[in-house]
């Protein structure tokens, strides 16, 4: 099991290593001069090397890369060329809006596509199951920003449960601040919840056709327990892969619904560094998303070996 | 039974939606280019059956030509996908566990840590916005995807005992992927591309409602709703029709692609036998 | 009142017959062998008196368990019943274990879901139940997993848990078809001791004559859903009656006619050839592991001659295989086929392949799907200088088809549209298409139904006399190979350790292990041998 957590440790390190080059690359080697891009046409060349200079453009590209990456490892994301303000202290502000909303919606689709999915599979081909599925399908069909739209059009204004948007802070306590996440978590989680659902279901329909299964049922197991003791860990591997993957596409989600509730998270700041050419942000901020991407995969690979027990062996 | 069912709903809103876009060329209600304001934010009537949107445009005529951008930008990165990830599966599979195999693989990994929203953001925020760097976002994010489909269904058929026939009447990996595993992987790509064609209509639509899409004055789905965001509390109509363009359209192609499975997946029909 | 009785047994599923009236019953203590071949409904049979058959299917007569009418019960009776009066154990120990759960919880599932006991109790049980069945605690820890056990070893955890509650009743279906002989020797005494010590009734179900001749008290044979034959062990043996049965019993010991027109000049030389796999590195930076897989392997092979390789799994045999067909290169020695090597690096030498061809186990996985039967069988011309084109490919493919009984016109057909001997067929016409001198047969019948294999072994023989063809045999089935082979060897951990006429072997064994596979054999009756 150590081997293989450190087997792991091993490739999550290099995956960083190389998405920081890629990154590095793309957004200071590939537009040619930051500085340029950066101040536009018009730019006076005193400022332009007034520029260079702050973002530290005149070293090696080696250099360069350094002190970017040595920079990030020590909690130094540079200095946002708008805001003039430190970029680690605009994400550390923000983070906290956008991390607790992926982790909301993700415990919301989990805890919707279990119990949905295992109902589903157990009342196979039933109306029941039908009706699941059909449900489903349309959850995975449908746009979460145009979701959280209709939402907000019969909660928010209709209802006036929710308010349409903005952020209460969580100074206004834990409540306040989780009410004003709900409306965008639930747009966030409906379509995973509906994809994980289907793949739930059809794992388990899997294993549930498997021979370990028949031989529960000769030991004198009921449908039921054999799907409970046997079929639901082992449906659980391929699941996990896609709570993986949606971590990944909650965070990219994330940034789009910020943008429907007027959340100020870090999707909205990289929106407005885009507009503004700030590309320290746009650098530092990628970097940390691509991060927790990782890391999540990483802590997914993790499970896996918990939940079977081949592929502790295997490095 | 159900699985044609799924492919005929599925197929039907597919093609009416196709339609729509290929008809937008030749003709459409209104021209969409054409700004008048005194017709502006109508709710749906006879003359206008999807209302107006705030510069007095036709919603129907924009959702026509929308529908061809959402399609365009959906085929082109599903084009790059497959163009580019069938091969590099079915060379990793061909050399499983050799350094190329490693290479490609982690290089998928790679792309798999950028969810196409952060390439669309990177590309953007260097290139400027635009439908092109659109595709190419979600291309890129499709090649992975593509590439281990292929690799891992080409694993086990490397294992088949007429791969080991054809081995040994002298062929060599490359002949061999093309005429054994290739074959036996297209109704895979025929499904996976289905899929990834409908969550390509997704990602334009995300991209161009940010403003990291299509740029105008070519009118896109996503943008639509984008532009209703202001307005759509009182006048609902902006927001809900092109909404449900997109759900309709990824609906009709998910559908599609489930019938698909079942009409190709021999597995699922041997099982009906 | 006997244990199991069934009467009059029909059996549909979606209103597709598969039993049709069938009858049988067995006592307590006893041995009731159930043989057929695939499709016969013996393991419908099986699934009927456990009632755990498949959707749609319905069932009318009476199977009578032990006093309980187990077609009418409901569902919450028949889970007290199975594992509890009735046990049963599949074909195939593979996957017949939940894979991430350790051996110890699964047996002592058994004893959990019938009584409430602690569970340290049960555990206990299972303990005892493993023991039973040869799994001593010094070897196999209850926190053992199931892909830690070979497949003999599965599949005697699959039997305790069927016995930990020493039910009543056994069914076995096919308990044994996947292991190797020397294993299946072993679970059979397994299954008879605990027959004995228990006094349960034993359902064995098969395909092999020959293993419940050993066996068996009562032996019933069905073919297509319906009961052809019964009658006591092994009396039966001798009053035998129905065709079928007849053609059964002799087709299990099938002695194709042939002729032994031996040349001198060896046509395939095999000298020390050593095969290694790496293993993966134990550590990062550490020195790579070799696996041996052939070891020192020097023999030859005459032209005209038929030379069997006999060895149980993991024994090399298919790594020697490949290493022979030129697929890998080997780590020492050389192989020649006509005085010239095989393996020629990443280009194969065509000249030296085209003398050769292979036949494989699998008639479902041999062949591209997607690829109608004239190109699969003319795929071997790729190894031609000039290969025929046009209407001399198509005349080739007509005459390779015809010559293993199939017709002209199959060469427009796709593959799924043929039997498991009819695809062998197929393979053989492939084989045989660029007139090799040598046809490489690696378990090439071992799928097949004994009565189709019978066929087939006669099929090849003849082409052997017309084409003066070369065989190398390679099978773990030591009664077709004594058959059909003029000399034989048998492997072990990458070694031949032993090599002679075949007659010789199997009359005189000298090697210890020889003389332990040919022992592990189930046989006939001597009555009907001679």
């Amino acid at each position: 099991m150590l081997r293989f957590v450190l087997g792991r440790l091993v490739s999550l390190t290099l995956s960083l290593f190389v998405a920081s080059v890629v990154i590095f690359l793309f957004v200071e080697v590939v537009p040619g001069d930051p500085a340029a891009y950066m101040l536009g046409l018009n730019a006076q060349e005193d400022t332009l090397a007034a520029l260079r200079e702050q973002l530290g453009l005149n070293g090696t590209l080696l250099e360069r890369y350094w002190s970017w990456v040595s920079g990030m490892l020590t909690g130094d994301f540079g200095t946002s060329y708008t805001y003039r303000t430190p970029v680690a202290e605009m994400v550390a502000d923000r983070m906290w809006i956008s991390l607790p909303l992926a982790l909301y919606a993700l415990a919301l689709s989990t805890l919707i596509a279990f119990p949905v999915g295992i109902w589903a599979a157990s009342k196979r081909g039933s109306a029941v199951d039908t009706g699941i599925m059909g449900l489903t399908q349309l959850g995975v069909a449908i746009p979460n920003f145009w979701f959280a739209m209709l939402m907000v059009l019969i909660f928010a204004i209709n209802l006036r449960w929710f308010s349409a948007g903005g952020f209460a802070g969580w100074d206004a306590g834990f409540w306040p601040a989780m009410k004003s996440l709900t409306l965008p978590a639930i747009a966030l989680a409906l379509p995973q919840a509906s994809i994980l659902a289907r793949v739930m279901r059809s794992s388990l329909l899997d294993t549930l056709g498997e021979d370990y299964i028949r031989t529960a049922r000769a030991k004198g197991l009921t449908r039921a327990q054999a799907l409970w003791r046997h079929a639901l860990r082992n449906a659980l591997i391929p699941v996990l892969t896609i709570i993986g993957l949606q971590f990944s596409f909650l965070i990219a989600g994330g940034i789009i619904i910020e943008n429907v509730f007027y959340l100020p998270g870090l999707g909205r700041m990289i929106f407005q560094s885009i507009a503004a050419r700030d590309l320290i942000v746009v650098e530092s901020v990628v970097m940390l998303l691509v991060f927790a991407v990782i890391l999540v995969n990483f802590a997914v690979d993790i499970a896996y070996a918990v939940v079977d027990p081949r592929l502790r062996v295997r490095a | 039974m159900r699985a044609s069912r799924n492919l005929w709903l599925g197929g039907l809103l597919t093609a009416v939606f196709s339609l729509a876009a290929v008809i937008s060329f030749a003709w459409v209600p209104y021209d969409v280019t054409k700004l008048d304001i005194g017709a502006k934010l109508l709710s749906p009537s006879w003359a206008h059956p999807l209302g107006t949107d705030h510069f007095g445009r036709d919603i129907l005529s924009m959702i026509m030509v929308g529908a061809r951008t959402s399609i365009a930008v959906a085929i082109v990165a599903v084009g790059i996908g497959i163009v580019l990830g069938v091969p590099l599966g079915l060379a990793a599979a061909a050399r499983k566990g050799s350094l190329m195999d490693e290479v490609i693989m982690r290089g998928n990994d790679l792309i798999f840590a950028f969810p196409s929203l952060l390439i669309a953001i990177m590309i953007t925020a260097v290139f400027g916005a635009s439908a092109v760097n659109a595709i190419i976002a979600i291309g890129i994010f499709n090649i992975p995807v593509f590439a281990r489909l292929v690799r891992g269904a080409a694993l086990s058929l490397w294992t088949r005992d007429y791969v080991l026939a054809a081995r040994v009447s002298g062929k060599g990996p490359v002949r061999i992927s093309a005429e054994h595993i290739l074959p036996n992987v297209t109704n895979l790509l025929i499904v996976q591309g289905t899929i990834q064609f409908s969550l390509g209509i997704l990602a334009e639509a995300a991209l161009s409602y940010v403003g990291l899409g299509a740029q105008p004055p070519l009118p896109s789905w996503g943008r639509m709703l984008a532009d209703a965001q202001t307005m759509f509390s009182f006048k609902p109509h902006l927001a809900i029709f092109p909404g449900l363009a997109i759900l309709l359209t990824v609906l009709g192609l998910n559908l599609m692609g489930d019938g698909l499975r079942d009409l190709l997946d021999p597995r699922l029909r041997r099982a009906q036998r | 009142m006997s244990l199991l009785e069934i009467e009059g047994l029909d059996l549909a599923i979606h209103g597709t017959p598969i039993l049709k009236d069938v009858s049988m019953q067995l006592e307590a203590g006893r041995i009731l062998g159930i043989i057929g071949e695939s499709g016969s409904g013996k393991s419908m049979t099986a699934l009927a008196v456990m009632q755990l058959l498949p959707e749609g299917a319905t069932a009318r007569g009476t199977v009578r368990l032990n006093g309980h009418d187990m077609l009418a019960l409901p569902e919450a009776k028949l889970c007290a019943l199975r594992g509890n009066e009735v046990g049963m154990v599949f074909q195939e120990p593979m996957t017949a274990l939940n894979p991430i759960q350790p051996i110890g919880r699964q047996v002592a599932e058994t004893i959990l879901v019938h009584e409430s006991v602690s569970r340290r109790e049960a555990m206990a049980r299972a303990r005892e139940a493993l023991n039973r069945c040869e799994l001593p605690e010094e070897r196999f820890p209850m926190s053992r997993y199931p892909h830690e056990l070979s497949g003999g070893q599965r599949q005697r955890v699959v039997i305790a848990m069927a016995i930990a509650l020493r039910p009543k009743l056994l069914i076995a279906d096919e308990p044994t078809t996947a292991l190797d002989v020397t294993t299946q020797a072993e679970v059979l005494r397994l299954l008879k001791r605990l027959v004995q010590e228990d006094g349960m009734g034993l359902m064995l179900i098969t395909h092999d004559l020959a293993v419940v001749s050993d066996m068996a008290d009562e032996i019933v044979i069905m073919r297509e859903g319906e009961i052809v034959e019964a009658g006591p062990c092994p009396g039966i043996f001798s009053t035998m009656s129905h065709p079928y049965s007849l053609g059964l019993l002799e087709a299990s010991d099938h002695q194709p006619e042939r002729s032994a027109a031996t040349a001198e000049a060896p046509l395939l030389e095999v000298r020390e050839v050593i095969r290694d796999y790496p293993l993966p590195r134990r550590a990062l930076w550490g020195e790579r592991d070799h696996f041996r897989a052939v070891d020192g392997v020097s023999f030859e092979i005459r032209r005209g001659e038929s030379l069997g390789l006999v060895g149980e799994s993991g024994c090399g045999k298919s790594t020697l295989t490949r290493a022979i067909l030129g697929l890998e290169a080997v780590q020492g020695g050389e192989i020649l086929l006509g005085g010239a090597p095989v393996f020629s690096g990443k280009r194969p030498n065509r000249a030296v392949r085209r003398k050769m061809h292979v036949v494989f186990q699998d008639p479902y996985g041999s062949f591209n799907p997607r690829w109608k039967v004239g190109p699969l069988v003319a795929e071997p011309f790729h190894l031609m200088d000039t290969p025929p084109y046009g209407e001399a490919r198509d005349a080739a493919i007509s005459e390779a088809l015809e010559s293993v009984g199939l017709s002209a016109e199959d060469a427009e057909k796709y593959i799924h549209e043929f039997s498991g001997g009819q695809r062998q067929r197929i393979a053989i016409a492939r084989a045989l298409i660029i007139k090799p001198e040598l046809i490489i047969l690696d378990e090439a019948v071992s799928a097949l139904d004994v009565s189709i294999r019978a066929q087939i072994l006669d099929l090849l023989a003849d082409l052997g006399k017309r084409f003066g063809l070369t065989f190398l045999f390679i099978s773990h089935d030591l009664s077709v190979v004594r058959n059909v082979t003029d000399r034989c060897m048998v492997m072990k951990s990458g070694r031949i350790v032993e090599e002679g006429e075949t007659a010789e072997i199997f009359e005189a064994p000298q090697h210890d292990y020889t003389k332990e596979l040919i022992a592990a054999v189930p046989q006939l009756p001597e009555a009907r041998r001679a």
